[in-house]
C-alpha cells in the first residue's frame, strides 16, 4: 500500500556540480581515492605506461627533424637509419606501453565501478524502508545503473584521456619552445584565441547538451508510455493526437539537437581554421627565419608535426568536459546515497531476540511518517499469542502503518512495541525478522525458479521442504503442471505466472520460513473461483499457530478471526469478535453492510 | 517474426532501403558532399604548398613568393574552415531529419498495429529498436554516409598525390595500407559482440537492482539483504570479467593500429631520405609526402570501422524494417462506413477465433444481446470471457463469422466511429502519466471541465479526485502520484463514460476495490448501464446481480445463458459460483441495511 504522504517531506536540494567548495571537492576526490586504493600497483603501473606511451607519441617528429637536418642533408644514410631504428623503438615503446596502459587502467576502472556498485546496494540494503518510500524507485535504481554508467566513461577512459591529453599538449609546446622559442612565441599566439573560443563554446554546449539530454529522455519516456499503453491508446480512437504529440516530442528534440549542431558546427571548423593560420605562421615566419639560416627546414617540418599533436587535444579536452560534468553531477547523486544514515538501525546493546512465544503489544504508540502529520494516536493493542487479528477500516486508517510498526520498518514516535515483552528496538532487526512473515498483497516474487522463491526465506531448505510447504498451500498442483515444474522460471517479477499463481507461491514462501509471527496484506485481485477457493484453504494454513496480523478484505477472513480491530483515522474505535461486533451495533455492522452487499 | 539471417544479398537490400530515408533529403545530400570535397581539396592543397615552400621561396630567399604562398594557404585555411561550417550546418539538419523521419515512421506504424501484435511483443523489445537500433542507423544515414565519402575521397586524392610526388615512395608507404584497414575491421568485428554482451549483463545486474528495490519490504521482511547482495554481486562481477573481455581486445588492437602507421612513415623515411641524397626527390617533396602521408592514417583507420558500423547499421536496419513491413493486421476496408446511429446490438454469429489459429479460444459462438441489455461473461479461467468482448471494439478480427455491432459487420466500419461507440474498462487499466483531467478525457479531444466532473462523479471518483494535492490537475504515475488499484479503476470507467458509450465493456472492473467503494461503484453502474449495451466479465456474485441475463462460457463455447433463476437449475458451472459467493456471505444478510 503505497501512500503520498511519505513522499512530501525529505528532499532536500542536490548541490549543482558547480560546487566546487573545498569539502565537496574533497569528499568526491576521497570516495574516489577509497576505492582505488587497493589497487594502487595497478594504477601506479598504468600510470608509468600512460607516461611512456606519451613520451612515445611525441617522439616521430623530432626524429625526421634530425632525419632531415643532419641525415639528408649531411648525406648520412647511417645516422638516417639510426633514426629510422629509433622512429621504430619509439614505436615499439609506444605499442607496449599502450597496451599495458590500456589494460591496466580498464582494469582498475572497472574493477572500482563493480567495487562501487556493491557498495551502493549494500547501503541500499541497510537504508530502512522508508528512504525508499520518500524516493522515487526509478531514481533509487539510477543509483545503480545509469549513473555508475556516468562514471564508467570518465573512470575507463575519461581520465586517461584527460591525462594523455594535457601531456601531449604540454609536452608539445614544451618542445615548440626548445626548438625554436621565437617560432613557437609567434605560433602560441592564436592559443589565446583558442582558449577563448573554447570557454565559451564549453559553457554553451554544456547547457546544450543538457537541453538535448532532457528532450530525448522526453522522447524516451513517451514511447516507452505510449508503447506500453497502446492498447488504450487504440481502444479509445486516439491514435491521431498521440501520433501529434509524439511527433511535438520529438521535434523539440529535433531543435535542441540542431542547436549543438551549430555549436560545434562553429567550433571546430574554428579551431581548424587556427591550426590553417598556424601553419601559415610557420611556414611565413619559420621561412623567414630560415632565409638568415637562423631555422633549419628540419625545425620547421617538426613544427608542422607538433602543431597537429597541438590542436587534436584542445578538441578532445573540449568534448570530454561534458563527459566530466554528467560524471561529477552522478557522483554526487552516489555520494548523497552513502551519506544517508539507516533510519532504523540495531542498538550497540541489541540482542537477537529468542524464539517467540508471539505476543504482542502496542503500548501508547504515536507515529507518523518523517515530520509529516501523525496518522496513528496513542494505540494502545494487546494480542496473545496465537490470535489471528483482522485489521480492518477504510483506506488511511492505518492498517498498513501498524503493519510496518510491527515489522519494525519505522520506529514509533512515542510509546512502545513489545514481542513477549521485547522491545523491538532492543532486539537486532535479522533476529525479529527471521521470525516474521509477510506477505504482501501483489505476491511479489522475483526472477528464478519457482523453488528459489519459495524458499526465499530459508534458502537451506530442502526440495522435500519446499514441495511440502507448496502442497500445504494448494500450489504443488499447478507447480507440476508447469514446464520444469518447481525450475520453472518465474520471469521478471513473477511475470510469467497469473495473479493467483503469485500469491499461492507467496503463501509458501511464508509457510516454508514458518514464522512466529505473519503479517498478511490480503489482496483482493480477481482470480477465478477454484484458485479463490485454494487461497482460502492455503489462508486458514497459514494463519494457523501463529499470531498474525492481516490487513483484511475478505469477509471470510474477517469473520474466522480471533480477534477483529476497526480503525479510523488512525484510532481504534471497535475491538472484538464477529458477533460481539456485530451486536455492538457500531462502524463495524456499518462495514459489514457494505461487505455483504458486496457478496450478495 | 521474420527469421534473423543475415544472408549478405538481404544485407544489401536493407542498406538501400535504408538509403530510400535519404530520399527527401537529396539536394542537401548532395550539397554536404560537394562541401566536404571542397574543404578536403583545400586541405590537401596545404601540405602541397608546403612542399613548394620549402623547394622554391625558401632555396631562392624570395619573400615575395613566401609572402604569396602563405596568403595562399592562409587562404586554403579560411575556406576549408568556411565549406567545414557549412557541411556540418547541412549535414547536421539533414541527419536529424532523417532521425525524425524514421522515429516517426515507427511510431506511425506502431500507432496501427493490432493487438495481437503487442501481444507478440514486449515493450522493452520495441523500445530498443525505437532508440538503440534507431541510433545505429541514424549514424550511419547522417554521419557515416558522409564521412565514408569523405574518408575515400581523401583516401584516393592523398593516394594520387603520393603517386604523383614519387611512385616508388608511394607504393612502399601504401603496402601497410591493406593490413591498416583489415586490422581495423577486424577489431570492429571481434569487439562488438562482447561490446553487445557487455550490455546484456548489464540488463541482467538492472533487473537484479530493480527488483531487489521495488520488493524491498520482501527482502528486509525476511531478513534476506545478505542474499540479494550475492545475487548482485554475481551480477556485477559478470559485466566485470565481460567488461574485461572487452578491454583485452582494446589493448590488443587499439595500440597496434597506432603502430602499424609509423612503419609506414619508416620505410619512407629510410627511402625518401635515400632518394633526397641521391636527388630524385626534392627536400620539399619529401617534407610534403611525409605531411600527406600522416593524412592518411586517420581515414584509413576509420575507414575499417565504418565497414563494421554498415553491418551494425544494416542488422539495425533489419530490425526496424521488420516493425516497418509489419502488415496492417485491423484496417479499415477502402470506403468503410461511420457507425450508424443505433441503440448498441451485437450479435455473434459462429465466431471462431484463437490467438495462435491452430488453438482456438471461441469456437462457433453464436450470441445475440439486445440493445441495452446488461449481460454478464461468465466462466472459469481461459474459457473465452475477455476474447469475446475484445472482437466488439475489433481488436482482433475473428478466423471464421462475423460480429454484427447494430446490424453491420465490425469490419465494415470506419475503426475509428466504431471504438468512439465503445466503453472499454479492462481488468488492470492503463493510465498515462499526466493529470487526472487528461486521463478522464483520454477518447474525447474537447471534454469539458464539467463533463471530465459528470464522469468522475459518475464513476464515483470524484470525492478522491477533489481530495488529491491538485485536484484533476494532479499528475499521476510515474512522474506524480502513485494511485491504489481501486481508484486507477474508477478513473478508468471514468474514461470510458466520457465518451458517452452505447456499448459497455468492464472486465470486473470493481476487483480490486474495497467493498465499501465496491456497493458505491455498483449503484452507479446501474445508473450509467442504463440505456446501454453492457458486458461485464464477471468473477463474483455481485458483479452478476448487475446483469439482466448471464452468459456462461466453458472452453470457448456457450454452455449456458439465461436468468440467476434459470441457470441455478440448469447450469453446474454457475452453481458453483452461487454456493461460492454464499459461502462467503456466511449468514443471509438481509438484516443489514444497504447503508452505502
Amino acid at each position: 500500500m503505497k501512500v503520498h504522504q511519505p513522499g512530501q517531506y525529505g528532499r532536500h536540494v542536490r548541490p549543482s556540480v558547480d560546487d566546487w567548495s573545498w569539502g565537496r571537492t574533497t569528499r568526491r576526490v576521497a570516495v574516489l581515492v577509497r576505492l582505488a586504493r587497493p589497487y594502487r600497483l595497478r594504477v601506479v603501473g598504468g600510470v608509468s605506461a600512460l607516461l611512456a606511451a606519451t613520451a612515445a607519441t611525441l617522439a616521430p617528429p623530432i626524429l625526421v627533424k634530425i632525419a632531415i637536418d643532419r641525415g639528408i642533408r649531411d648525406s648520412d644514410l647511417e645516422l638516417v637509419a639510426w633514426v629510422v631504428a629509433a622512429f621504430l623503438v619509439a614505436g615499439a615503446v609506444g605499442w607496449a606501453a599502450g597496451l599495458a596502459q590500456t589494460y591496466l587502467t580498464s582494469w582498475v576502472g572497472e574493477r572500482v565501478l563493480a567495487d562501487l556498485r556493491e557498495t551502493v546496494f549494500r547501503h541500499l540494503g541497510r537504508l530502512s524502508l522508508g528512504y525508499f518510500e520518500r524516493n522515487r524507485t526509478g531514481a533509487v535504481i539510477s543509483r545503480l545503473t545509469n549513473d555508475i554508467e556516468a562514471l564508467d566513461q570518465l573512470v575507463t577512459e575519461g581520465l586517461t584521456s584527460l591525462v594523455q591529453n594535457t601531456l601531449v599538449l604540454v609536452g608539445s609546446a614544451a618542445i615548440l619552445l626548445v626548438l625554436d622559442w621565437r617560432l613557437a612565441l609567434a605560433t602560441l599566439a592564436v592559443f589565446p584565441l583558442m582558449t577563448v573560443a573554447t570557454a565559451i563554446f564549453r559553457r554553451r554546449s554544456t547547457r546544450a547538451y543538457r537541453r538535448v539530454r532532457e528532450r530525448l529522455a522526453a522522447v524516451t519516456a513517451s514511447l516507452q508510455e505510449d508503447i506500453a499503453g497502446m492498447r488504450v491508446v487504440q481502444a479509445f480512437a486516439r491514435e491521431d493526437r498521440s501520433g501529434e504529440r509524439f511527433r511535438d516530442v520529438n521535434d523539440r528534440y529535433r531543435a535542441a539537437n540542431y542547436e549543438t549542431v551549430v555549436l560545434n558546427g562553429l567550433y571546430f571548423p574554428f579551431v581548424d581554421f587556427l591550426a590553417s593560420t598556424a601553419t601559415a605562421v610557420v611556414l611565413g615566419f619559420g621561412g623567414y627565419l630560415v632565409f638568415d639560416g637562423s631555422l633549419t627546414i628540419g625545425v620547421l617540418f617538426a613544427f608542422i608535426g607538433y602543431l597537429a599533436n597541438f590542436f587534436d587535444p584542445v578538441q578532445q579536452l573540449s568534448q570530454l568536459y561534458n563527459t566530466f560534468l554528467a560524471a561529477v553531477a552522478a557522483l554526487d547523486k552516489i555520494i548523497d546515497v552513502l551519506e544517508e544514515e539507516p533510519e532504523i538501525d540495531d542498538r550497540a546493546e541489541a540482542a537477537a531476540l529468542p524464539r517467540v512465544e508471539g505476543r504482542v503489544r502496542f503500548e501508547h504508540v504515536r507515529f507518523g511518517y518523517g515530520d509529516g502529520p501523525e496518522v496513528l494516536h496513542e494505540l494502545d493493542l494487546d494480542v496473545p499469542a496465537g490470535t489471528t487479528v483482522a485489521l480492518v477500516g477504510h483506506t488511511g486508517a492505518g492498517k498498513s502503518t501498524i503493519a510496518k510498526l510491527l515489522a519494525r520498518f519505522y520506529d514509533p514516535r512515542e510509546g512502545r512495541i513489545t514481542i513477549d515483552g521485547h522491545d523491538l528496538r532492543d532486539v537486532t532487526q535479522e533476529s525479529l525478522r527471521r521470525q516474521l512473515g509477510i506477505v504482501p498483497q501483489e505476491g511479489f516474487l522475483f526472477s528464478g525458479t519457482i523453488r528459489d522463491n519459495i524458499a526465499f526465506g530459508r534458502p537451506d531448505a530442502s526440495r522435500e521442504d519446499v514441495v511440502a510447504a507448496a502442497t500445504a498451500v494448494g500450489a504443488h498442483e499447478f507447480v507440476t503442471r508447469l514446464p520444469g515444474g518447481y525450475e520453472h522460471e518465474v520471469g521478471e517479477r513473477g511475470g510469467r505466472l497469473s495473479l493467483g499463481q503469485r500469491q499461492l507461491v507467496a503463501f509458501a514462501r511464508a509457510l516454508l520460513a514458518d514464522p512466529r509471527l505473519l503479517v498478511l496484506d490480503e489482496a483482493t485481485s480477481s482470480v477465478d473461483i477454484a484458485t479463490e477457493r485454494r487461497i482460502e484453504g492455503a489462508l486458514r494454513r497459514l494463519l494457523a499457530k501463529r499470531t498474525a496480523f492481516v490487513i483484511a478484505h475478505r469477509l471470510s477472513t474477517i469473520r474466522q478471526a480471533d480477534l477483529i480491530v476497526v480503525l479510523e483515522h488512525g484510532r481504534i474505535v471497535e475491538q472484538g469478535t464477529h458477533e460481539e461486533l456485530l451486536a455492538r451495533g457500531g462502524r463495524y455492522l456499518a462495514l459489514y453492510g457494505d461487505w455483504a452487499t458486496a457478496v450478495a | 517474426m521474420a527469421s534473423v539471417s543475415s544472408a549478405e544479398p538481404s544485407r544489401l537490400r536493407t542498406l538501400g532501403r535504408l538509403i530510400g530515408f535519404l530520399r527527401p533529403y537529396r539536394l542537401s545530400l548532395i550539397a554536404s558532399i560537394v562541401l566536404a570535397v571542397g574543404s578536403q581539396a583545400a586541405g590537401m592543397a596545404i601540405p602541397w604548398l608546403t612542399g613548394v615552400v620549402i623547394d622554391e621561396a625558401i632555396p631562392d630567399e624570395d619573400a615575395g613568393r613566401l609572402i604569396l604562398l602563405v596568403a595562399l594557404v592562409a587562404g586554403l585555411g579560411t575556406a576549408k574552415a568556411a565549406l567545414m561550417v557549412g557541411r556540418r550546418f547541412i549535414a547536421g539538419r539533414q541527419s536529424l531529419g532523417v532521425e525524425f523521419d524514421i522515429r516517426g515512421a515507427l511510431y506511425g506504424r506502431l500507432l496501427r498495429l493490432s493487438y495481437r501484435f503487442f501481444d507478440r511483443h514486449q515493450t522493452g523489445q520495441l523500445m530498443s529498436r525505437a532508440t538503440v537500433d534507431l541510433q545505429n542507423v541514424r549514424f550511419f544515414l547522417g554521419y557515416g554516409l558522409i564521412f565514408l565519402t569523405q574518408h575515400v575521397l581523401t583516401v584516393v586524392g592523398v593516394t594520387a598525390l603520393l603517386f604523383v610526388i614519387d611512385w616508388l615512395l608511394a607504393l612502399i608507404a601504401l603496402a601497410i595500407t591493406p593490413v591498416l584497414v583489415a586490422v581495423a575491421w577486424r577489431y570492429s568485428h571481434v569487439s562488438h559482440p562482447v561490446l553487445r554482451d557487455v550490455q546484456q549483463r548489464l540488463a541482467d545486474m538492472t533487473t537484479v537492482a530493480e527488483e531487489s528495490i521495488v520488493g524491498i519490504n520482501v527482502v528486509k521482511a525476511f531478513a534476506q539483504e545478505r542474499r540479494q547482495e550475492a545475487r548482485f554481486r554475481e551480477r556485477t562481477e559478470a559485466i566485470f570479467h565481460q567488461s574485461l573481455r572487452a578491454t583485452r581486445q582494446q589493448a590488443l588492437y587499439m595500440p597496434l593500429l597506432s603502430f602499424l602507421p609509423l612503419l609506414a612513415q619508416a620505410a619512407v623515411l629510410l627511402v625518401g631520405a635515400r632518394l633526397v641524397i641521391d636527388g630524385r626527390l626534392t627536400l620539399g617533396s619529401f617534407v610534403a609526402f611525409n605531411v600527406y602521408l600522416l593524412m592518411l592514417v586517420f581515414p584509413l583507420r576509420m575507414l575499417g570501422m565504418w565497414i563494421g558500423q554498415i553491418q551494425r547499421a544494416a542488422a539495425s536496419g533489419e530490425r526496424i524494417f521488420e516493425i516497418l513491413d509489419e502488415p496492417e493486421e485491423i484496417r479499415e476496408r477502402p470506403g468503410a462506413q461511420p457507425l450508424q446511429p443505433g441503440r448498441g446490438r451485437v450479435v455473434f454469429e459462429d465466431v471462431t477465433f484463437g490467438y495462435d489459429p491452430e488453438r482456438p479460444v471461441l469456437r462457433g459462438i453464436d450470441l445475440e444481446i439486445e440493445a441495452g441489455k446488461v449481460v454478464a461473461l461468465i466462466g472459469h479461467t481461459g474459457s473465452g470471457k475477455t476474447t469475446l468482448t475484445a472482437l466488439v471494439p475489433r481488436f482482433y478480427d475473428p478466423q471464421a463469422g462475423r460480429v454484427l455491432v447494430d446490424g453491420t459487420d465490425v469490419r465494415e466500419l470506419a475503426l475509428a466511429s466504431l471504438r468512439r461507440a465503445i466503453g472499454v474498462v479492462s481488468q488492470d487499466p492503463f493510465l498515462f502519466s499526466t493529470t487526472v483531467a487528461e486521463n478522464i478525457a483520454f477518447g474525447v479531444a474537447g471534454a469539458t471541465d464539467a463533463e471530465i466532473e459528470q464522469a468522475a462523479r459518475l464513476a464515483q471518483a470524484h470525492e478522491f479526485v477533489a481530495a488529491l494535492p491538485e485536484g484533476y490537475e494532479t499528475v499521476i504515475g510515474e512522474r506524480g502520484i502513485t494511485l491504489s488499484g481501486g481508484q486507477r479503476q474508477r478513473i478508468a470507467i471514468a474514461r470510458a463514460l466520457v465518451l458517452d458509450p452505447r456499448i459497455l465493456v468492464l472486465d470486473d472492473a470493481t476487483a480490486s476495490v474495497d467493498a465499501t467503494t465496491e456497493s458505491r461503484i455498483r449503484l452507479a453502474l446501474r445508473e450509467v448501464m442504463r440505456g446501454r449495451t453492457t458486458l461485464i466479465i464477471a468473477h463474483r456474485l455481485s458483479t452478476i446481480s448487475l446483469a439482466d441475463e448471464i452468459v456462461v462460457l466453458d472452453h470457448g463455447r456457450v454452455a449456458a445463458r439465461g436468468t440467476a433463476a434459470e441457470l441455478r437449475d440448469t447450469s453446474p458451472l454457475y452453481r458453483e459460483i452461487e454456493d461460492h459467493g454464499l459461502v462467503a456471505v456466511g449468514l443471509a444478510p438481509e438484516e443489514f441495511e444497504v447503508s452505502a
